[in-house]
């Protein structure tokens, strides 16, 4: 067994998280992508994409693929680089651990050929592909005051994730994924991403091409509506009217919301600037994490999910599993949508359950910190796979 | 009057919720024949040619169920090398492998992917929103199907989008 450093990757759709176990923050957060500029050359992979250039019709090519890691030439590109910026100098992989979030329901031949990638061609001393909600879990319960109710909050809860390629809820018990109460969305920021791009593209400026700068429109700008009647309303009379100054390439690479009567920017008359002016699109959007039926796909939405999440499981559980609700996962940072998933969760699960949906400090990283703090202890000892047993055993322990 | 059948209605229904899990990466390699799937690939510089030696041995376990334990890595031919250029994983690729796997004979289980699916949405009726606008649409497109919420917006419709999906 291996007595060195750990590095603990939570490999997100969207985003990697990568870092040094027993670390609060991790080192890099950077897309999980390899990007390439139209009629260029140059691919950028992983952080390179982050550094300060022009976003504009970048094409970027991701190794996950519904949450699952398929395309693994590019998420061997991707992970290389990130290594080799965590690892200490000097310090081969084959003297480190890695902890490595997994997919919830992974299938076995993604198992196999990710073990085989840590291995062979990173050759890492030892490996623990876990799913993140236990993580998440335990980051949280960690990060929480001293416990309001009698119930240890690292033990029992329903973590919903609310992630770039699906949302699941998940209920967690003792640590481990109660794998039959997982319930799934097909929907996830990517797809909100990719219907705000169709929407726009349409309405105003034709942005089909401009991934990137509308993921950025989306954050900024989108919010979860508490009440979509009064808001639709207030939306046709002119409310929650947005500007967003979109990037000219010179001097604005990323584009920015403009606050309603602010001035123009001095350079404004020899630069015209152009702008997206944004309406009900800033809720509609997430709203199809509540109502997925609007655009057509044929199920519930998150809240929906959650309450069948803890309909699966035992009865005696459920009050425990309603009253730590943790919702995490980048979609989780739009305004608004632990309110609405409090509201909507209230009336589909039993009334004599208290319901609490609570959001940890940082929803995004809320499972690489939990991953550290596994990594850092003796339970990552006894879990993990070491390369002998690997060799030895093959790839199917894994499933175990 | 054209009119869209309704199996054209739902084929294009189904392309649209495709397309929200595209990346773009598609879109620009179909527009120039230059950018073919390596532009995305990078020389890690690393000694072991991590791109040769990698999908060999996966290919063989698999095809013996899952139970051989890794054996070194052998060099590609130039038929599988081929062979990978022309088909990708796909993620429904591989969730079908395990799915017809677990049907013969002492496979493994049948994998949990498809049963978690969230069900039907209960307790609420669909809503129906304008294609144009996004504010409530009453109305519906007796040619397309789609649907608008004022005369304003149906004027746009026709002009722009109606019976454009079916080409």
């Amino acid at each position: 067994m291996h007595d060195g450093t750990c590095i603990v990757l939570d490999n997100g759709g969207a985003n990697c998280k990568i870092g040094l176990a027993g670390q609060r923050q991790p080192l890099l957060v950077f897309p999980n992508a390899t990007g390439k500029a139209k009629g260029e050359r140059t691919v950028y992979v992983g952080d390179q994409l982050l550094e300060d250039r022009d976003l504009s019709s970048l094409a970027l090519r991701r190794p996950l693929e519904r949450g699952y890691l398929v395309n693994e030439e590019v998420e061997r590109a991707v992970w290389g680089r990130a290594f080799k910026a965590v690892l200490p100098r000097g310090a081969p992989a084959s003297d480190c651990g890695l902890l490595l979030t997994e997919p919830l329901l992974n299938l076995p031949a993604i198992q196999d050929s990710t073990a085989q990638m840590v291995f062979e061609d990173f050759g890492f001393a030892s490996l623990l592909a876990t799913p993140a909600p236990p993580l998440a879990l335990a980051a949280w319960a960690a990060e929480a005051p001293a416990p309001a109710c009698a119930l240890n909050r690292a033990a029992a809860g329903l973590v919903v994730d609310a992630g770039f390629s699906f949302m699941h809820a998940a209920p967690v018990l003792g640590g481990r994924v109660l794998g039959g109460g997982v319930r799934r969305v097909n929907l996830g920021g990517k797809a909100l991403t990719n219907y705000l791009k169709e929407l726009v593209s349409y309405r105003s400026v034709n942005m089909m091409e401009e991934t990137a700068l509308v993921d950025a429109i989306k954050e900024a700008a989108c919010f979860v509506s508490g009440d979509m009647a009064a808001d639709l309303t207030a939306a046709r009379a002119g409310g929650h009217r947005l500007e967003y100054v979109l990037p000219n390439g010179v001097t604005n690479l990323r584009g920015y919301v403009r606050q309603p009567g602010a001035p123009a920017p001095a350079s404004a008359a020899d630069t015209p600037e152009q702008v997206l002016v944004l309406g009900n699109e800033r809720f509609m959007v997430p709203e199809l994490a509540f109502r997925p039926s609007d655009i057509g796909v044929a199920q519930g939405g998150i809240a929906q999910a959650a309450a069948e999440a803890a309909a699966a499981v035992h009865p005696d559980l459920r009050p425990a599993m309603l009253a730590n609700v943790i919702v995490v996962g980048g979609l989780a940072r739009c305004p608004g949508f632990v309110a609405r998933l409090q509201a909507e969760l209230r009336p589909l699960v039993p009334d004599e359950c208290e319901v609490a949906v609570h959001m940890p400090a940082d929803p995004m990283l809320a499972a690489w910190q939990g991953g550290s703090q596994l990594a850092a202890s003796p339970e990552y000892a006894r879990r993990a796979v070491t390369r002998a047993e690997y060799e030895e055993r093959g790839a199917c322990f894994l499933a175990a | 009057m054209a009119v869209v059948s309704d199996a054209e209605r739902t084929q294009a229904a189904t392309a649209r919720l495709a397309a929200l899990e595209d990346d773009d990466f598609a879109a620009v390699a179909d527009a120039g024949a230059d950018n073919s799937d390596d532009d995305f690939l990078v020389d890690l510089g690393t000694d072991d040619e991590p791109e040769l030696g990698e999908s060999a041995p996966r290919k063989r376990r698999k095809s013996r169920g899952g139970g051989a334990a890794g054996r070194g890595p052998k060099r590609k031919t130039r038929a599988m090398l081929e062979a990978e250029r022309r088909g990708p994983r796909t993620f429904a690729g591989l969730l079908e492998e395990t799915e017809s796997a677990s049907l013969e004979e002492g496979g493994p289980p049948p994998p949990a992917y498809t049963a978690a699916a969230v069900g039907p949405q209960v307790g609420a009726a669909t809503r129906r929103w304008c294609s144009v606008c996004g504010f409530a649409a009453p109305y519906r497109c007796v040619r397309c199907g789609s649907r608008f919420c004022t005369r304003k917006c149906y004027g746009v419709h026709t002009e722009t989008r109606c019976l454009k999906f079916v080409g």
